[in-house]
């Protein structure tokens, strides 16, 4: 049959976009160079799939890091986005909880919002390492649980976690406020030298702490006369 | 022959007919001239071989208008055009109109046809066709559609032809003209009074004198369509007569008509005139308006649709029947002509949207409900024309909101008509639903 259209075969088809394809095209291409971001760090970090918790590897991880964030252009809802990305095994090759919270926390640490919420409770993974060095005038507030190591080396910032956190909590935080509405586990406040830590519900246990303050409810449990300074 | 030769001869026969024999006043303007429509359209009917349809009171030139064009532009002397005339009335029959049987042959065993002048020569006049009872309209039917004319076992076909019809006000003597007929006009006018001003300088120059006159090539046309020659021999002789009276129309009143070589040049000329991007789109909006239903999938004139259809606000909700085939034929036809009289490249929206009106008013039936709501507003044309000039004015104001995004939907349906994986466009107009049903996509609005 004759196409009765014949007549508007040389007209220029535009491409329609609505405001929302925009938007979601420009999130999608964020979120996969983040991703290719996290690779680059998996490729050079763990590299047999097996990344070592040590002082040393989390200042080497944190360093590469800030290189392949440093051009990116982001907003606190990517970090959001990556972070479900992580949860999801058809996006991310492979998940090393370690790494991905040291570039979680890297990228919170350069976002541009000097407030970034994330809610990760829909998130079946815990992530570690989450507040990584949280500089002075950023607040991160994260909704849901955390693994652990988290608000480790916090530097003057504000971490709420509305959820639970597992071991070293704020371990070797130099300042700021971290703030814990649940429950955290073993060492908390592990060579804390300053800040304060502030817990609603139970702590199963304080780790070598140095400085700074810890409370549990309205209770100040470090330092107080049965916990006291310790000194490396 | 030059660009613009056939033009220039034609806008002289208006201005001769408009000086000298039907005095007007101008009530359409296109591209900054003013016309009568009835003279205007007229000629338009003459060179494209159309159906004109003209409404007037009694005695304000409705047929004169139509003998007068036709005996110009064809060169017959209107004398030969007055003994062809079919006029309208109840006694009318098939013998009169088409042709009786040739009574010395029929006593000698022989069967043959005597053709009316009415079927044999090019220009058809019929005078108030809407006295002719409705049973009767219907012999006519063929002949006013194709130029058939059949009688007995015989059939006359003319190769060209172009049929005004007269049609007074409904009075007592009048009846409807039938649906099929009146759809196979292809514009309707009104001859309309000229003022009082111009109405008495008619009368006072009015002679008994007519210029169009010659009673010598009107005998010898007359010896002519009476011979017993076959058909085309017989307009072979006819043309020669014709040729002759045009010298004498040239010699005499300057003026120069068409010769059957020069209107088939014409002719050929105006098929060429393509129809923009923009007529183009228009037009199909328009009839989309006019043939969609939403509710029983087509515009029916015995299903009419109720209140609180999605597509309320359009025409389809206003009109009773759908927009039959032969409407994009005369749109198509006049304003290609239209676009050629005025020596245009392309048919364009200005042309369409002048011709629209005077193609649609015979042919609507409007609802009752809309009618009435519709026919107290102050106007200048008559009730039929005046609302098709709504109309087309009303579709126009849709199509300027969305000109660029539906020439885009044609352009994505010329796409999708042989892809599947191309979705059509979607939009808040008939067109849109039309495009999605071309395209075989489906309809997703519920009904």
């Amino acid at each position: 049959m004759k196409n009765p259209f014949e007549a508007f075969h040389n007209i220029g088809v535009r491409r329609r976009e609505i405001p929302l394809d925009t938007i979601l095209k420009s999130k999608e291409e964020t979120l996969a160079r983040i991703l290719r971001g996290y690779e680059d760090l998996l490729r050079n970090e763990a590299k047999d799939l097996v990344w070592l918790m040590q002082y040393s590897t989390v200042i080497k991880a944190y360093g590469m890091a800030e290189k392949r964030i440093e051009e990116l252009e982001y907003t606190a809802e990517d970090i959001e986005e990556f972070c479900y990305a992580l949860d999801r095994s058809d996006q991310i090759p492979y998940l090393i909880t370690g790494p991905a919270g040291v570039y979680i926390s890297a990228l919170c640490n350069y976002a541009p919002e000097e407030e970034i919420t994330l809610n990760l409770r829909d998130v079946n993974v815990k992530i570690n390492l989450l507040g990584y060095r949280l500089p002075p005038n950023k607040k991160l507030v994260v909704n849901g649980n955390l693994g652990d190591f988290s608000g480790i080396g916090l530097d003057g910032g504000e971490l709420i976690v509305e959820g639970s956190c597992k071991n070293y909590t704020g371990a070797g935080m130099k300042r700021g406020l971290l703030t814990v509405r649940h429950n955290l586990g073993f060492n908390t406040g592990h060579g804390m030298t300053g800040g304060e830590i502030h817990v609603g519900g139970r702590i199963k246990g304080l780790g070598k702490i140095v400085g700074g303050k810890i409370f549990e409810g309205d209770q100040l449990i470090f330092p107080n006369e049965g916990v006291k300074p310790y000194y490396f | 022959m030059q660009d613009g030769h056939y033009q220039k001869r034609l806008r002289n026969m208006y201005n001769y007919i408009s000086d000298n024999l039907y005095l007007n006043r101008p009530d359409i303007e296109i591209k900054g001239e003013k016309f009568n429509s009835a003279l205007l359209l007229g000629l338009l009917s003459a060179i494209n071989r159309g159906k004109e349809l003209i409404i007037g009171e009694p005695g304000l030139g409705k047929t004169t208008s139509a003998e007068y064009v036709g005996s110009i532009v064809y060169r017959y002397p209107l004398g030969v055009i007055w003994g062809s005339e079919v006029p309208g009335h109840p006694e009318q029959t098939e013998e009169k109109i088409i042709g009786r049987p040739h009574l010395g042959e029929l006593s000698k065993g022989n069967e043959k046809v005597v053709w009316s002048n009415f079927a044999q020569i090019p220009v058809k006049v019929v005078d108030e066709i809407n006295r002719l009872p409705e049973t009767k309209q219907s012999m006519i039917l063929n002949g006013v559609d194709r130029g058939n004319w059949e009688y007995l076992n015989e059939t006359l076909i003319n190769d060209e032809y172009s049929l005004f019809a007269t049609c007074n006000y409904q009075d007592r003597g009048t009846n409807t003209i039938i649906p099929p007929l009146i759809d196979r006009f292809d514009i309707l006018v009104e001859s309309r009074h000229p003022g009082p001003n111009i109405a008495f300088t008619i009368g006072m120059e009015a002679k008994r004198d007519h210029p169009l006159r010659h009673p010598e090539y009107e005998k010898r046309l007359h010896e002519i369509l009476r011979g017993d020659e076959a058909y085309e021999e017989k307009m072979l002789l006819a043309e020669e007569i014709s040729d002759l009276f045009g010298e004498y129309m040239k010699e005499n009143l300057g003026l120069e008509g068409l010769a059957k070589q020069e209107r088939r040049e014409s002719s050929s000329q105006i098929e060429k005139i393509g129809f923009d991007l923009e007529a183009n789109s228009f037009t199909r909006m328009m009839l989309a308006e006019l043939s969609f239903c939403h509710k029983f999938g087509q515009k029916r004139s015995l299903e009419q649709c109720e209140e609180g259809c999605h597509y309320t606000g359009y025409l389809c909700h206003h009109v009773k029947n759908c927009a039959s085939n032969r409407l994009p034929i005369s749109i198509r036809n006049y304003a290609q002509t239209l676009a050629w009289f005025l020596e245009d490249e392309e048919v364009d929206l200005e042309h369409v949207r002048l011709i629209t009106p005077y193609t649609l008013a015979h042919r609507i039936q409007w609802k009752d409900s809309y009618l009435s709501k519709k026919e107290g507003e102050g106007r200048n044309d008559p009730l039929q024309i005046y609302m098709a000039r709504e109309a087309t004015e009303e579709v126009f104001k849709r199509y300027s909101e969305q000109r660029e995004y539906l020439t885009e939907a044609f352009s994505v349906a010329y796409r999708a008509f042989d892809q599947d994986e191309i979705a059509p466009l979607d939009g808040d107009h008939p067109i849109y639903e039309a495009i999605k049903r071309d395209i075989g996509a489906k309809d997703e609005k519920p009904v």
